[in-house]
């Protein structure tokens, strides 16, 4: 039975590469639960990133990425397939990492002296993959409202749609954040 | 960090194994959905019921609008705007808990729920179904021994 089931997990996941996100859903909902683990395969690495920006510990994002998984297992039937499964599986991640934030509190404060407006062209200076990795390191010094915004930007690749839905913001919302944790970028990480 | 990963599914997976997570019934969700339209439905009731009785006060009493405003208010059917509250709070909690991640926000599901209320029940009183309703209603009883 153990077996089987290994093997089945095996051919699922070379199987179910040409499947979409969505259609494998429908395969956990309707045919097998099995095929859950095609699911996570395909998120853990990401999600885990994306949890370990937002709480900043890689253990807690651990147990924030397992109890997300659990969660989006319980609830995949109120999933409606027509929309990206993506976002709502992240929806979910930020969810279960903001709770877990609110309960061990890590935010780190605005500095008073930031000046958001600006009249230079910041896409010039941050060139999505260029920047990526700077992201990455400079992620923790700024506070969680913009740097959220920003990983999902540069580092998940998340378009601003996107990350509407993810965050529950308007579209404008996401700009103006992402644009304002370009001006933190600049003010507080280029100067350190 | 790939050996938590691993541990992670197998830990989910181990769980849906021996049945501790299952993944909850669409009737869930549809619970939800029923109870808070039942309640958007009784709120319109109660404000079409709500208005109507204002209006007739006004009209038939004038200048002793607020000694009516107390007889209406002691003989008011609670249990309706109560009923009402009740299973919008209990079906937006269901919506909310478990259709956690799509766009929704919950002040617009307020104001919006508000807007369809007040809108419907001034439909609802200028086609004169109130009418109809005060006749036939589950509140004809009330309304009786109001006029009475």
């Amino acid at each position: 039975m153990y077996i089987e089931r290994i093997l089945c997990n095996m051919s699922c996941m070379i199987n179910n590469e040409k499947f979409t996100d969505e259609e494998i859903v429908e395969k956990v909902r309707s045919v097998d639960q099995e095929f859950y683990v095609v699911i996570m395969e395909r998120y853990q690495d990401k999600l885990l990133r994306y949890a370990a920006n937002i709480t900043r510990d890689e253990d807690m994002a651990v147990d924030v990425l397992q109890e997300s998984f659990i969660k989006a297992f319980i609830s995949l039937k109120s999933f409606d397939v027509k929309k990206k499964f993506s976002s709502w599986i992240y929806r979910i991640v930020h969810n279960e990492a903001m709770n877990s934030v609110k309960k061990y509190s890590k935010e780190i404060p605005l500095p008073d002296n930031v000046d958001f407006r600006s009249d230079e062209d910041l896409e010039d200076d941050f060139k999505q993959k260029e920047t990526a990795a700077k992201v990455s390191k400079c992620l923790g010094k700024i506070p969680l409202l913009y740097s959220e915004s920003l990983a999902l930007y540069f580092i998940e690749e998340k378009s601003y749609e996107e990350i509407s839905d993810i965050l529950q913001i308007p579209m404008g919302t996401v700009a103006i954040r992402i644009n304002r944790a370009k001006i933190l970028m600049r003010n507080i990480c280029q100067k350190n | 960090m790939s050996k938590e990963l691993k541990n992670i599914t197998g830990a989910v997976m181990g769980k849906i194994h021996h049945g501790e997570i299952k993944m909850r019934s669409r009737l869930y969700y549809i619970l939800g959905s029923v109870l808070a339209m039942s309640g958007l439905a009784a709120s319109i009731i109660v404000a079409l019921f709500f208005v109507s009785l204002t209006k007739f006060m006004l009209r038939a009493h004038g200048p002793m609008g607020s000694f009516r405003l107390e007889q209406l208010i002691s003989s008011f059917p609670w249990w309706a705007p109560i009923f009402a509250i009740f299973s919008l709070v209990i079906g937006l909690w269901l919506l909310r808990k478990h259709e956690f991640a799509y766009k929704r926000q919950p002040w617009m599901i307020i104001v919006g729920f508000v807007v369809t209320i007040l809108i419907v029940g001034l439909i609802i009183d200028m086609a004169g179904l109130d009418e109809i309703w005060l006749r036939h209603g589950p509140m004809k009883g009330f309304m009786r021994s109001y006029f009475d």
